[in-house]
């Protein structure tokens, strides 16, 4: 009897726990990185870290991420550390801001029904939103220097060409 | 040449090990690949990795844990993301992609070996499942002395090149020029003395 009690204790905690496992006051401290020169590569790189403080002190809850109608469960590479990447082909990619929104396991939940029932999905609220700033990559030159060096001498045997026909006309 | 580009390698499909049990209708199943998007290694330039873990089998995976260990810290600086990661549960038929921005800090070549993926198959299982990813292959790192020489757009030498050919042009001008006006000022200042 004393066992079954203690059982029924304890699972009366895991569900406690359970219903208490929602992260309330969700505080988000993000950095991102975008890669700065993308003449090697195909794609860009998309990195945002973000550091999760729960105001009822949850520890590392599980996360999934939405971006653009697309959801994944988010990587944690720390204690209360997140983050979210991707990749972009260098000719697609986008420039400024990309909001990410992050749901807990109740609110993903809710996202994936209204996902599922083709519903708006901007009624299903967030925990957090990250955002991440893409400000463009190098990609090269405009014009090739080689180019422009042409086009400079092409100018200036023009300007000397018409200057000389002038006087001998 | 040829070495030195390292192709998108979609491996995910050759290169996972799995081992396969016997019961797998109700397991997870992870294909976990590692993805290089450069066309060039250069040293102390970026070099985007994406590590990307689809679960293909019939049940969640649980605490997927993935850590690539194959950069050393004195050849590599890892500049965006971790090279070591959780995931609490990976439903079947989701995808996690997972991107790591690195820089190599000295030229020569490099093997890109496989990430190392422990998982449980299942909420019950005790035995945690081992899987490597997908390898990139060998890729040749060139000094970044090379790749400038070769791809940047050289304007410093243009611009020297451009000083060097002024002399020989700027010299006859000035000299046309200023006989130019010399003469002109003669013809005004003859016209002047014709008209008064």
């Amino acid at each position: 009897m004393e066992k079954l009690f203690c059982l029924l204790a304890v699972l009366s905690l895991a569900g406690l726990s359970a219903a208490s496992s929602a992260c309330t006051k969700p505080e988000v401290s993000a950095q991102s990185y975008t890669t700065p020169d993308a003449t090697i590569l195909t794609n860009i790189g998309f990195v945002a870290e973000f550091t999760l403080t729960c105001g009822n002190g949850i520890q590392n809850p599980p996360l999934f991420a939405e971006l653009g109608g697309k959801t994944q469960p988010v990587a944690r590479i720390g204690a209360n550390k997140y983050q979210v990447s991707w990749v972009e082909d260098v000719k697609k990619a986008r420039r400024g801001d990309y909001t990410i929104n992050i749901y807990d396991e109740e609110n993903y939940a809710a996202l994936r029904k209204a996902i599922r029932n083709n519903e708006d999905i901007s009624t299903v609220k967030p925990l957090a939103a990250v955002v991440l700033n893409y400000p463009g990559a190098y990609q090269g030159p405009w014009v090739n220097s080689e180019f422009m060096a042409f086009a400079l001498s092409i100018a200036v045997w023009y300007a000397a060409f018409s200057a000389k026909s002038k006087l001998l006309a | 040449m040829k070495s030195l580009y390292v192709a998108v390698l979609l491996l995910a499909a050759s290169g996972l090990v799995m081992s396969a049990e016997e019961d797998s209708s109700s397991q997870a199943k992870l294909l976990v690949s590692k993805q290089i998007f450069n066309k060039y290694l250069v040293e102390d330039m970026d070099i985007v990795l994406k590590y990307s873990i689809y679960n293909v089998g019939s049940s969640a995976a649980v605490n997927v844990a993935l850590k690539d260990s194959s950069f050393p810290a004195d050849s590599f600086t890892v500049v965006g993301g971790s090279l070591e990661l959780n995931v609490d549960r990976i439903p079947p038929g989701a995808n996690v992609s997972h991107v790591v921005v690195v820089r190599p800090r000295k030229p020569g070549y490099f093997n890109f070996s496989s990430a190392e993926v422990n998982y449980l198959p299942s909420d019950e299982a005790k035995q945690p499942q081992y899987a490597v990813s997908s390898e990139p292959g060998e890729g040749g790192i060139i000094a970044f002395r090379d790749f400038d020489k070769k791809f940047s757009p050289h304007v410093l030498d243009w611009a020297f090149f451009a000083v060097m050919t002024l002399p020989c042009l700027l010299i006859p001008f000035l000299l046309w020029w200023s006989s130019k006006s010399k003469y002109e000022a003669l013809v005004k200042g003859g016209k002047k003395e014709k008209s008064t």
